[in-house]
């Protein structure tokens, strides 16, 4: 029999699920113009990465003259017996990149979820080797400087690296791969890596108690417009990614300013439905649907490979 | 590492200490509570590290707890780490206390109703046992290894403070219930990783740096509990390259009662330059203050 102290947390739980679907974006604001969401062929890291980045992001009609730039790998755990972290040769062709188009300065920051030596890391992902000035550029964006920013969700306020903060433009570098827990982890789910570890822990359980796609979303409301996307699906992952999944050679790069509508463009290419991604869905702008999307470079169509998800996300195949 | 290693770790913490006393993750950053805490401990009877505690001191709250940072207002995790330092300075003031009762009032989210129902309606999401809880990393939130070790450190040594009685029973009451949860946590390689040991049945590996801290939380079960974690452990310590999972390593196999082998690695801080290690590689030294960590069970 259910005692009283327990109905307590039943109502509150109930009050909870009933905010919580009130507190979702209905109306997402569409942009008025088609987001261009450019799809550059690289079958694998030692292709031409740097002309495919350069013609992917001059068909976004991206300008970074002048800015600081924060390139935002997804460095998370390393195996090297996959592919879990954007690859390094990635990072250090978009830092060649975005340099020679005039930025001020082009940095890197990540703050892993999980792991405390973010520079043992980067070491062992071979980002320390391979891109160049990684000890000068590089920022634990577990443990900065921090600063508040106000009403992240639901009226709380949360702590942001200042590194972040203070980029004139964000780069979410993602890695294509499926989540055990948000279906599908892109350039918007990267964002996780903004949030400080040293106040909010590791994992950062706190998103996962705001809920995944709610955070998702919030994180995308505030940094989605100063940001750019860039999802390394040259090798992505499937199955129980983000990190004990298996390799799955896409051979792509996938770039543009809309998140949602560089995202929603991903999940076609895995075989997945965007529409049945709620952080998708309920984000606050961006295009979603392929009428608002203004594909550049390859077709969708031709670079599809269907990617192979948990059980629990079946429903996302498209076929 | 030689004395001179701990020596040239020593002046890097003294060189690095900001204008209040506290030290940032790595030099000309804001002070946090974490390096200030280990470097203070690391530097020991230093004058630094007495400039170091009292801005500890200034961050404790009127509620209970201390500041995270000198942005961060409010207590997390770190509020452990600040009762461990008062012990080691054999400082129990008022501060303490609201400090102490503060972390003995911090449980972990497991047992809530939401949390019951999650594992009822899907049991394979995390595997782990709901009736036993530790310590979040922020209130409200899920018990994990790290912070759950960093109280129990804290408790047992709150526990054998003259007058300790007091508080007794919920700080014998919380460690029984923080160690059945650390030993649920850990993986099936012995080791710990941030604390889930199986995501939708499949089996998580363990982590170096975790298995450290999670072995300094389990110092006083007994060694046959124990040995498989050990193994792990001692192999973890000769084969990670992270230096940071290397110091915790040393300090939990340490006072564990574990031979530790001199390394011949160079004595080089590495390029991030970053403080919370150095000071956790001068604790890991013979005589660098690993005993700051070290606990003997609660008192019966």
């Amino acid at each position: 029999m259910m005692k009283r102290r327990d109905m307590i947390p039943l109502t509150a739980l109930g009050a909870v699920g009933a905010y919580a679907a009130t507190r979702r974006v209905k109306h997402r604001v569409i942009p008025d113009r088609p987001s261009p969401v450019a799809v550059m062929k690289a079958g694998t890291y030692e292709a031409d990465l740097t002309g495919q980045l350069a013609r992917g992001i001059a068909e976004c009609g991206l300008d970074v003259r002048g800015k600081k730039v924060l390139l935002k790998p997804n460095l998370v755990e390393f195996d090297a017996a996959t592919c879990i972290n954007t690859d390094a040769r990635v990072v250090a062709a978009a830092v060649e990149v975005f340099e020679r188009m005039g930025a001020s300065e082009v940095l890197i920051g990540e703050g892993p979820g999980h792991r405390r030596d973010t520079w043992d890391l980067a070491e062992q992902a071979g980002y320390r080797s391979i891109i160049p000035n990684f000890d000068r550029r590089f920022t634990d964006l577990n443990r900065d400087d921090v600063a508040l920013v106000k009403s992240f969700i639901d009226g709380e306020d949360m702590f942001f690296s200042t590194t972040v903060l203070r980029a004139d433009l964000i780069v979410s570098l993602a890695k294509m791969k499926t989540h055990h827990w948000a279906g599908a982890t892109l350039s918007m789910k990267n964002f996780f890596g903004l949030v400080p570890g040293s106040v909010y822990g590791w994992p950062k359980n706190q998103l996962h108690f705001f809920g995944i796609d709610e955070s998702i979303i919030a994180l995308h409301r505030v940094f989605g417009s100063k940001s750019f996307a860039i999802v390394d699906g040259i090798i992505g992952m499937e199955g129980n990614g983000p990190i004990q999944g298996s390799p799955k050679p896409v051979g792509v790069l996938v770039m543009g300013r809309d998140l949602v509508a560089v995202d929603s463009t991903c999940c076609r290419i895995m075989g997945l439905i965007p529409e049945k991604l709620s952080y998708l869905t309920n984000s606050s702008y961006g295009n979603l649907t392929t009428d608002g999307i203004q594909q550049r470079g390859e077709q969708v169509i031709q670079v599809t490979q269907s990617f192979q998800v948990l059980p629990a996300f079946r429903h996302l195949l498209a076929s | 590492m030689d004395g001179s290693a701990l020596s040239s770790r020593r002046d890097f913490l003294r060189q690095t200490q900001n204008a209040d006393g506290g030290w940032g993750y790595f030099p000309g950053k804001r002070s946090w509570l974490e390096p200030t805490v280990y470097a203070m401990l690391a530097l020991q009877e230093d004058k630094a590290a007495t400039k170091g505690f009292e801005l500890i001191q200034s961050w404790s709250l009127p509620a209970g707890g201390w500041r995270t940072s000198a942005e961060v207002s409010e207590p997390n995790w770190t509020s452990a780490l600040c009762l461990t330092a008062y012990v080691a300075r054999d400082i129990r003031d008022e501060a303490f206390e609201r400090g102490l009762a503060r972390v003995l009032g911090t449980v972990g989210a497991e047992g809530s109703f939401a949390m019951e129902i999650t594992q009822f309606l899907n049991p394979a999401i995390v595997e782990f046992d709901n009736r036993v809880q530790g310590w979040p990393w922020r209130p409200n939130n899920a018990s994990w290894v790290e912070p759950t070790v960093h109280s129990v450190i804290a408790l047992k040594k709150a526990a054998k403070l003259p007058g300790g009685s007091r508080h007794l029973l919920s700080i014998r009451a919380r460690i029984g219930s923080a160690e059945r949860m650390l030993m649920n946590r850990r993986c099936d390689d012995g080791g710990w990783n941030y604390g889930n040991s199986r995501v939708w049945s499949r089996v998580l590996p363990s982590y170096p740096e975790t298995t450290g801290i999670a072995l300094l939380g389990l110092q006083n079960r007994s060694s046959k509990e124990l040995e498989p974690s050990l193994i792990t452990a001692e192999k973890y310590w000769r084969e990670t390259q992270s230096p940071l999972a290397k110091a915790w390593l040393t300090i939990a196999l340490r006072n564990l009662g574990a031979r530790i082998e001199p390394t011949a690695e160079p004595v080089t801080i590495r390029p991030s330059q970053d403080i919370l290690v150095a000071a956790l590689q001068c604790l890991g030294e013979p005589d660098g203050g690993h005993h700051f960590l070290r606990t003997d069970g609660v008192p019966a």
